[in-house]
């Protein structure tokens, strides 16, 4: 039988398509004029603060109402031009301004503030000036000794990985005590940095009376200053923080070993496979994205790593074992040195999100090769 | 202490702590004793019994105070401010306290002694508690944000630049001036320090000089004296074995006790404080510096008083510099990362080290600190001295005909409490913050503050009254020494002024963080300096030139 089809009766592609053309037209007018509300107010607000008018208000309060105002009319503006979808589109209004005023814009006020000359100290206040801060951070010696640093502590990531794969498999393994042992290798995690710092590296580490001192003293090491040589300074700060942060690991690793499939491994055994081969060929290639994922994740943590350092070593002895993040503390905290410091912390930010992107470009394709 | 006696006593069980607080060894402040302080000390007389009262609480060589007796000094200190407030006064007043919580003093001790002010005004006060580190950051954020959260801020005079000189603080009342008896102020402590503009702000409730103690036990040890004797190295001048008098002698005693023992126990000399600590580390080195920069003919000797070019980099910064590069190879191992609350609190007063250079502190906390175990084997002095002196305006260095140039170091000028202009517009929460500065600042109190652990040191001339300590369980050879250190150091024709100027605290730290690297071997003494200095200039610019010549210049009295 033929079809009856009448183009005429036939619903259109688009249900926005079924809204009236004023309608749409209001939507967009409210929109319009929001938006040029609220760039109206910042405008006048930022001449006003930076006296280059006498017209505006004393504080920011009315560029907020006008952001909400804004947030509204963009709601009206979906519903009024887009029907119901507009309406679903609504849930994600307030995820929107939030991101907008929580990240957004701090990021462009931070790019803002890093071109300008603003220490706190100046009556002067915040001065625009340039890439000046840019090309003294290019030529600052310090910065790039911490970003080395930075390279050294990342790559002591593989070495953590090793470890915190060896004591998941012991975990995973059925050894007696199992369920304390795992309690006793999470409680690093659970323990402040700041915490650790002071336990271990002040207390346990001190060079006159602390337990390790003594330990290596008999084993021959003449003078066990653990923090006072540029090497053994770092050593010890990873080492610290790898303490701190394998367990994180080795929980990851272990819930991968925990979820992988027995039968996988009972047929490997069938076949004959030694427990080293079964590790190298099937263990190891099934764990592989939880492997990536906890590598990733303990390398973004590790790319802010501060507080050990800052409470141990301050960056010292001579910058040994400064990191970005506790270089730039200084520079805010000690120097209050904003515009410079800020300079620095963006152009962390831009490294940071280039190098873990690449990364997880490179860990994919790792991943997909090898399985 | 012989040796055999010493080790009879540490097999019969004696701790080192034990045996080195029992091992008095007074000669040396014996020396000292009483000398130069007749003029400052006069019999106590009847009306001196509360201040005799408070000095007994908990009494010298009865553990460290605690909160219930902080409580009980502010209550029996109360007197002058009933004489200003009446009872429920200042019922419903707030009032939000900012200060330091450094060694849990400081804030610690004010919560205690504003107890009962609290009870009997009515007023409450909340606390914002900062470590030291973290102080210059947090003032500085708050000035600049114009977000001051504090109604009352200890604060100290180097400070004022950045504080007083914005109009952020509250003029102090004549009121207050009468309750706390301004005039009693040690002279190098009255104005213009804690004014601005001609305008008093400030409650002084700290004087700061940094002196030298050191350990009378280590300097008259008849082994050590004949092994000094015997050696052939350089002594700089000092013929027989005792406390050096000159950076010179100090270099040669700390190189000469590396690797000696003193009642079994391995010896350092000087201890040097080259970690970071936000910026109040850079004084250490300073102390270093006094004697070598601070000519007796040129009243600035950070800066150039005409041009605000630094001088950090002259022959005189750099030779302190070289000081500390070449002391440390003989301190402990570790002293890279020792800032000043490792040398003071944790090595000098657990028995590590016999020189420091310090704050008062050391000489209020040696008897009346728990961790201390040197109380009666410490003396005092003012900072070593310098055969020779640079002379900024020739370029050279003067040998002066009076002997060794001395300058003390008069670091940061103490802490004061001050009271922001935001209360200004409200008269009764005004007169509460005021009242509640001029309670610490009292004369009574602040005796006490002087006596025991505190964060503060004397700063008055009444603290200058020898029998009142002996009463209160001082050795009064031990306390004639100390004192007399505080008040050579203050009164000192040739002491070394804080330079009261806006970001002093960002020239400072950013001296602090190119001097770690320098004393770590990254560079040489001179590229060191030279760097401060570059960053000197650049900060200066950022700050403003001229108007840091100009509070330069005043900050010195020019």
């Amino acid at each position: 039988m033929a079809e009856q089809t009448s183009t005429a009766n036939a619903w259109p592609a688009n249900p926005a398509d079924l809204i009236p053309a004023g309608r749409k037209r209001l939507g967009w007018g409210l929109l319009a004029a929001a938006t040029l509300g609220l760039l109206t107010i910042i405008v006048v607000q930022i001449l006003y603060k930076t006296e280059m008018s006498t017209v505006g208000f004393d504080t920011w309060r009315p560029v907020i109402y006008a952001y909400i105002l804004w947030g509204a009319a963009l709601g009206a503006w979906q519903v009024l031009t887009r029907g119901e979808d507009g309406q679903r589109a609504l849930f994600l209004l307030p995820a929107l301004l939030f991101t907008i005023a929580m990240v957004i814009f701090p990021t462009l006020f931070g790019f803002y503030i890093a071109l300008t000359d603003w220490n706190l100290s100046s009556f002067t206040g915040r001065r625009f000036n340039g890439l000046d801060n840019f090309w003294q951070m290019l030529a600052d010696p310090y910065y790039r000794n911490a970003l080395l640093n930075m390279v050294l502590y990342v790559l002591a990531v593989l070495v953590e990985y090793v470890v915190a794969f060896g004591l998941a498999l012991l975990l995973n393994a059925q050894i007696r005590a199992r369920k304390f042992f795992r309690v006793v290798f999470l409680l690093p995690l659970m323990l402040s940095p700041v915490a650790v710092s002071w336990m271990v590296g002040k207390s346990l580490m001190e060079y006159r009376f602390g337990p390790a001192a003594t330990l290596a003293r008999h084993l021959g090491w003449d003078n066990p200053a653990f923090f006072s040589d540029p090497i053994t300074a770092r050593i010890s700060i990873m080492m610290l923080d790898a303490w701190t942060f394998i367990p994180f690991m080795m929980i990851m690793l272990l819930a991968g070993l925990q979820a992988m499939s027995r039968e996988v491994l009972e047929a490997a055994r069938v076949d004959g496979a030694t427990a080293w081969q079964t590790f190298w060929q099937v263990t190891f290639p099934l764990m592989l994205p939880v492997s990536v994922t906890a590598v990733i994740l303990r390398i973004i943590f590790k790319l802010k790593l501060a507080d050990i350092i800052i409470t141990l070593t301050s960056g010292g002895p001579g910058g040994a074992t400064d990191s970005v993040s506790s270089f730039i503390y200084r520079e805010y905290r000690d120097r209050s040195n904003v515009g410079y410091g800020t300079m620095l912390a963006m152009a962390y930010l831009i490294i940071i999100v280039v190098f873990v992107t690449w990364l997880l470009k490179v860990a994919s394709r790792f991943v997909r090769n090898v399985n | 202490m012989r040796v055999d006696l010493y080790e009879k006593l540490m097999r019969a069980g004696a701790s080192r702590r034990d045996v080195l607080k029992g091992a008095a060894s007074m000669a040396a402040i014996a020396a000292a004793s009483g000398a130069g302080l007749g003029a400052l000390t006069r019999p106590a007389a009847a009306d001196d019994s509360l201040r005799a009262k408070i000095l007994q609480i908990p009494g010298v060589g009865k553990g460290q105070p605690t909160d219930a007796d902080f409580q009980k000094v502010g209550e029996l200190c109360l007197e002058a401010t009933k004489a200003n407030v009446k009872e429920g006064e200042f019922a419903g007043v707030e009032l939000t306290f900012m200060g330091l919580n450094n060694q849990n003093l400081h804030n610690v001790l004010f919560r205690g002694f504003l107890k009962p002010w609290e009870a009997y005004t009515g007023a409450k006060i909340s606390w914002i508690d900062l470590a030291q580190a973290d102080y210059n950051a947090r003032l500085q954020q708050s000035i600049a944000t114009g977000t001051v959260d504090f109604d009352v801020i200890e604060m100290g005079a180097p400070f004022e630049g950045d504080v007083c000189g914005k109009g952020l603080t509250s003029e102090m009342p004549d009121w207050v001036k009468k309750q706390i008896d301004f005039d009693d102020l040690v002279n190098y402590l009255k104005p213009p320090v804690g004014t601005w503009n001609g305008k008093q702000y400030r409650v002084t409730i700290d004087g700061d000089a940094h002196n030298f103690n050191y350990r009378t036990d280590v300097f008259s040890d008849s082994e050590l004296a004949a092994a000094w004797k015997a050696d052939s190295g350089d002594k700089a001048g000092l013929a027989e074995w005792g406390v050096p008098k000159t950076w010179q002698q100090v270099q040669a005693v700390t190189k000469f006790l590396k690797g000696k023992k003193f009642k079994g126990q391995d010896i350092y000399g000087y201890l040097d404080a080259p970690k970071p600590w936000g910026g109040f580390g850079f004084y250490f080195l300073g102390s270093r510096a006094t004697a070598y920069a601070k000519h007796p003919d040129d009243k600035a000797w950070l800066f150039d008083a005409d041009t605000m070019k630094p001088r950090v980099n002259n022959p005189a910064w750099v030779r302190a510099i070289q000081d500390v590069i070449d002391a440390l190879p003989s301190e402990p191992a570790d002293q890279i990362n020792a800032d000043p609350n490792t040398t003071a609190f944790q090595q000098f007063l657990a028995g590590t080290g016999s020189m420091i250079p310090w704050w008062g502190d050391v000489g209020s906390n040696v008897k009346t600190n728990d961790s201390s175990v040197i109380g009666d084997v410490t003396g005092f002095s003012i900072l070593p001295g310098s055969d020779d002196v640079y002379n900024s305006k020739t370029g050279k260095w003067d040998k002066l005909a009076s002997g060794p140039n001395y300058a003390p170091n008069c670091a940061y000028l103490g802490w004061g409490v001050y009271v922001m202009a935001r209360v200004d517009s409200d008269e009764k929460k005004k007169k509460a913050a005021w009242s509640a500065a001029a309670h610490l600042g009292g004369k009574d109190l602040s005796l006490w503050c002087a006596a025991y652990p505190s964060g503060f040191q004397p700063y008055r001339n009444s603290h200058f009254n020898i029998p009142e300590w002996v009463a209160a369980g001082y050795d009064e050879a031990f306390i004639s020494s100390y004192l007399k250190s505080e008040a050579d150091s203050y009164n000192h024709p040739n002491a070394a002024i804080e330079p009261r100027i806006p970001g002093i605290f960002q020239y400072y730290s950013a001296a602090e963080d190119i001097l770690a690297n320098t004393f770590a071997g990254k560079m040489k003494a001179q590229e060191g300096a030279d760097a401060i200095a570059a960053a000197w200039e650049k900060l200066t610019d950022q700050i403003g030139r001229e108007n840091q010549v100009k509070l330069y210049k005043a900050s010195l009295g020019m």
